[in-house]
C-alpha cells in the first residue's frame, strides 16, 4: 500500500513518518513513566519488607550470640561487649530487642535499639540516676518500635542485662515533637513532668508511621530491679 | 526502549523470554543490593533520632 502511495504522491508517506515518530516518542515517554513507577514500587517493597528481612536476620544472629555468651558464663558481672542487653515491651508485642551502643543508621539498621551517645549521652541503669535513652526504627530495618503508639501509661518496659531485670513503668507519652527536641533526652526529662533526678528510660522513634516528620517519645521510670536467676526466669511483668 | 531490547536479544521467543527474566532479576538484585541502600539515607523517610545538628542522615558512624 505504502508503495503505491509513494508512486502517486510523497506527501502521505511523509505524514505517516511524522505520525510514527510522534507515536514512538509517546511510546518512549510511556515506557519511562512505567519504569519510574515500577522503580518506586520496588523501593517501597525494599523499604518495608526487604530491610526487615535483613535486619531481623542480623538481630537474631547478634542476639543469639549475646545469649550464648551469657549462658556460657552464667549470670554474673556486666557484659557489654556485643550488646548491653535486651528490651522487652509487652505492649509493642512479643519479642525482645537487642540494645547496642550508638544511634547511627549503621547500628539501627541491624534491627536493634541503640542507646544515645550524642547529642545527650544515655545513662545506663547500673550507672545510677539518669536517663536510658533509646532509639529504633518505626518502619523497615526490623521496625522494632513500630507499635510504639500502643504503649500506654502504666505499661511495663523491661530492660534485661546479664544479671539484672530492670523493670520500668511508663508514665508519659509525647505523641509528636520536633526532630530537634533533644531536651527529651535530658537526664531529668522536664518535658515529661519530672523535676528531680531519677532512673528514667526514654524511647524515641519517628512518627507518623512511614515518614519521619516528627518524633514520638515514651518515658518510663524504674520501679524495681530483679536479680537474674539460674534459669533466667522472666519477671512477672513478662509472664502474663 | 523495551521493544528495542527485545529485538536485540538472541534466539527465538522462548530464549528471549528466559533472557528477559534473568535480566529483570539482575536489575532487581542490583537495585536491592546497591542502589536502594545508597539512596535510602538520602530520603527523609526513616530518621528516628532526635538531633540538634542539621538534618543530615547518619549522624553517627561506628
Amino acid at each position: 500500500m505504502a508503495g503505491t502511495e509513494e508512486l502517486t504522491d510523497g506527501a502521505p508517506r511523509r505524514r505517516g513518518r511524522t505520525r510514527s515518530r510522534i507515536a514512538a516518542t509517546v511510546g518512549v515517554v510511556g515506557e519511562v513513566l512505567i519504569t519510574a513507577g515500577v522503580l518506586l514500587a520496588l523501593f517501597v517493597v525494599y523499604s518495608l519488607w526487604w530491610t526487615n528481612v535483613i535486619a531481623d536476620r542480623e538481630a537474631k544472629r547478634q542476639g543469639a550470640h549475646v545469649r550464648e555468651n551469657w549462658a556460657r558464663k552464667g549470670p554474673g558481672a556486666l557484659d557489654t561487649k556485643d550488646g548491653v542487653g535486651f528490651l522487652h515491651v509487652p505492649a509493642m508485642g512479643k519479642g525482645e530487642v537487642l540494645v547496642k551502643p550508638g544511634t547511627g543508621s549503621s547500628v539501627l539498621n541491624e534491627g536493634v535499639a541503640g542507646y544515645y551517645r550524642k547529642p545527650v549521652k544515655a545513662t545506663l541503669p547500673w550507672e545510677g540516676p539518669g536517663n536510658l535513652t533509646l532509639a529504633a526504627h518505626r518502619d523497615g530495618h526490623g521496625a522494632k518500635f513500630h507499635n510504639i503508639h500502643k504503649i500506654k501509661d502504666g505499661d511495663p518496659v523491661v530492660f534485661e542485662t546479664r544479671d539484672t531485670w530492670y523493670v520500668y513503668t511508663v508514665y508519659k507519652e509525647l505523641k509528636e515533637t520536633s526532630r530537634y527536641n533533644v531536651k527529651v533526652l535530658d537526664p531529668v526529662p522536664r518535658e515529661s513532668g519530672k523535676t528531680v533526678p531519677g532512673r528514667y528510660l526514654t524511647l524515641t522513634t519517628c512518627t507518623p508511621i512511614y515518614t519521619s516528620d516528627y518524633r514520638y517519645v515514651v518515658w518510663a521510670e524504674l520501679t524495681r530491679t530483679e536479680k537474674v536467676d539460674e534459669k533466667r526466669t522472666p519477671p512477672k511483668e513478662l509472664r502474663g | 526502549m523495551y521493544v528495542w531490547i527485545w529485538r536485540h536479544l538472541p534466539g527465538n521467543a522462548w530464549v528471549k523470554a528466559l533472557v528477559s527474566v534473568v535480566l529483570v532479576l539482575a536489575v532487581v538484585y542490583v537495585l536491592f543490593q546497591y542502589v536502594f541502600p545508597w539512596a535510602e539515607p538520602l530520603l527523609p523517610f526513616n530518621d528516628v533520632t532526635v538531633d540538634d545538628s542539621l538534618p543530615t542522615p547518619a549522624t553517627e558512624w561506628r
